[in-house]
């Protein structure tokens, strides 16, 4: 069967490889080691501290900046059709210094272009931006679109912002021109409500309530009625709280349209319409279950699967999505719908395969 | 068929939730801009709310974020509890649930005689 695995991330071995692509003054500012990264607010427990531990590279080099280990190891290994590129490092994070972030995005984009999509025909790249200089991010999103492996712009999720602002329309606007689709991740500075918690564990329990007001966010300020060719994909935030978000929605909906009257359809319907959330993290629940699930959700093209490789928390093909769902679902959730997202073809072997 | 004499028309400002009773029917009444009388059951078909204590707004629109107007060829009446909105000329929720379904108040036909409303139940 064809696999799309909509989250796969890449990296760089250390901020200097992006000094090539940077412009001065950036470029020297980075050079000389004057800005060490975005800080990691918390502590990895698990045995690879937050990678799996079995993604080694010889010499040592960061996880997942070595494209051989990651070809030998998740492409080849599981035979994938297309892997989506969506990065580690996201300007985004970055409070201050709005022309030193968007100068790292447009340099992430072409280390991104040379070092990773350049290599290999199955890797679908997303467009980094820094989002809290929205002209600069369409602007950046204008130029990356070109690129024929680019298929959507990476929306990073921190802890101060909800794009269906309309400050960020400009972001949405150039994506919709571009013809390109959207992707949302957390990052390693997303969190609940009342912050991250106290332990790694909580932490992780409480990312999906860090995307979800992502998707409130964007239907209610009416990014979606107003952009109705673009599609919104939520990686690695959770899928089982998508039933009660679109009830929930339809119900506010139907008690405050007097409010929002620019949303046209039920919020439910934008959703089932135009939404994908990625599979992984799974969370080891019964076959009966995911179906249960899916028939809440009131559609099944809305799931779509991801490894989430190099992370601990890999999703395996062979064995996350339960055997026991019925085969024309498992394709779906395995290419189909992703290959609707992306607007990609699977190459006609895959597909025969498939078929057969 | 019955006829209920409900109320004077003088005792309907336009734009008002007035209710009445219709023999033993508790029903509510509103004048429109245009001098029309409706008239519909008192309880809302959502959860059972007495509609006299809603209120009577004209219809938001936008087709931009933020670019909220309203139509002031269209009044909605608004339930008390949870707010949903029913056009005054029809009965019908103006936002349908996830199955399609439209709500509808119960509507009921007016009759003016003189400065008498009569409601036919
Ligand atoms: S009872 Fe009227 S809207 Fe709920």
């Amino acid at each position: 069967m064809p696999i799309i695995d909509t989250d796969v991330h890449e990296s760089f071995s250390s901020l200097q490889d992006l000094v090539p692509y940077l412009p001065d003054p950036y470029k020297g500012w980075i050079a000389q080691g004057a800005w060490r990264g975005i800080p990691q607010p918390f502590c990895y427990t698990s045995p690879g501290n937050g990678n799996r531990a079995d993604v080694v590279t010889e010499d040592g080099a960061p996880v997942a900046s070595d494209y051989d280990l990651m070809r030998r190891q998740v492409l080849d290994e599981y035979d994938l059709t297309y892997a989506v590129l969506t990065g580690y490092f996201y300007p985004t994070m970055l409070k201050l210094q709005y022309g030193l972030g968007t100068a790292l995005a447009a340099a992430y984009n072409d280390y991104c272009a040379e070092h990773w999509l350049a290599k290999d025909e199955r890797f679908i790249g997303s467009i980094q931006i820094f989002a809290r200089d929205p002209q600069a991010a369409a602007r950046e999103i204008d130029r990356m679109s070109d690129h024929p492996q680019m298929r959507q712009v990476m929306l990073p999720v921190v802890d101060d912002i909800a794009y269906g602002d309309p400050a960020y329309r400009p972001i949405f606007e150039a994506a919709d021109r571009n013809e390109i689709m959207i992707s949302f991740h957390h990052t390693t500075h997303a969190q609940g409500p009342y912050g991250m918690g106290l332990h790694y564990m909580e932490r992780r329990a409480l990312l999906p309530i860090s995307l979800m007001p992502q998707v409130i966010s964007l239907i209610v300020n009416g990014v979606f009625d107003n952009f109705p060719n673009l599609r919104f994909m939520v990686l690695e935030g959770g899928f089982s709280w998508l039933p009660h978000v679109m009830w929930r929605l339809d119900r506010d909906y139907r008690m405050g349209r007097v409010e929002v009257p620019w949303i046209k359809k039920l919020p439910s319907t934008h959703c089932r319409e135009r939404l994908k959330l990625s599979t992984q993290p799974t969370e080891d629940i019964s076959a009966e279950n995911w179906i249960k699930l899916i028939e809440l959700m009131g559609t099944d093209e809305i799931l779509v699967f991801s490894t989430d490789y190099p992370h601990f928390d890999f999703d395996s093909p062979n064995a996350a999505i339960p055997r026991g769902l019925p085969d024309d679902l498992r394709e779906k959730i395995f290419w189909k719908n992703a290959a609707a997202f992306y607007d990609i073809d699977v190459p006609l072997a895959a597909a025969s395969i498939a078929a057969e | 068929m019955a006829r209920h004499t409900v109320c004077r028309l003088k005792d309907l400002p336009v734009g008002k939730i007035v209710p009445a009773n219709a023999g033993r029917a508790r029903i509510v009444l509103s004048r429109t801009e245009t001098g029309e009388v409706k008239a519909f059951a008192g309880r809302c078909p959502h959860q059972g709310a007495h509609l006299e204590f809603g209120c009577i707004s004209d219809l938001t629109q936008a087709e931009r974020p933020n670019e909220v107007s309203v139509d002031k060829s269209c009044s909605v009446l608004r339930c008390p509890w949870h707010g949903f909105e029913f056009s005054l000329a029809t009965g019908q929720a103006v936002v349908a649930d996830d199955r399609g379904h439209f709500l509808k108040l119960r509507r009921y036909n007016v009759e003016i005689d003189g400065d008498d409303v009569v409601v036919v139940t």
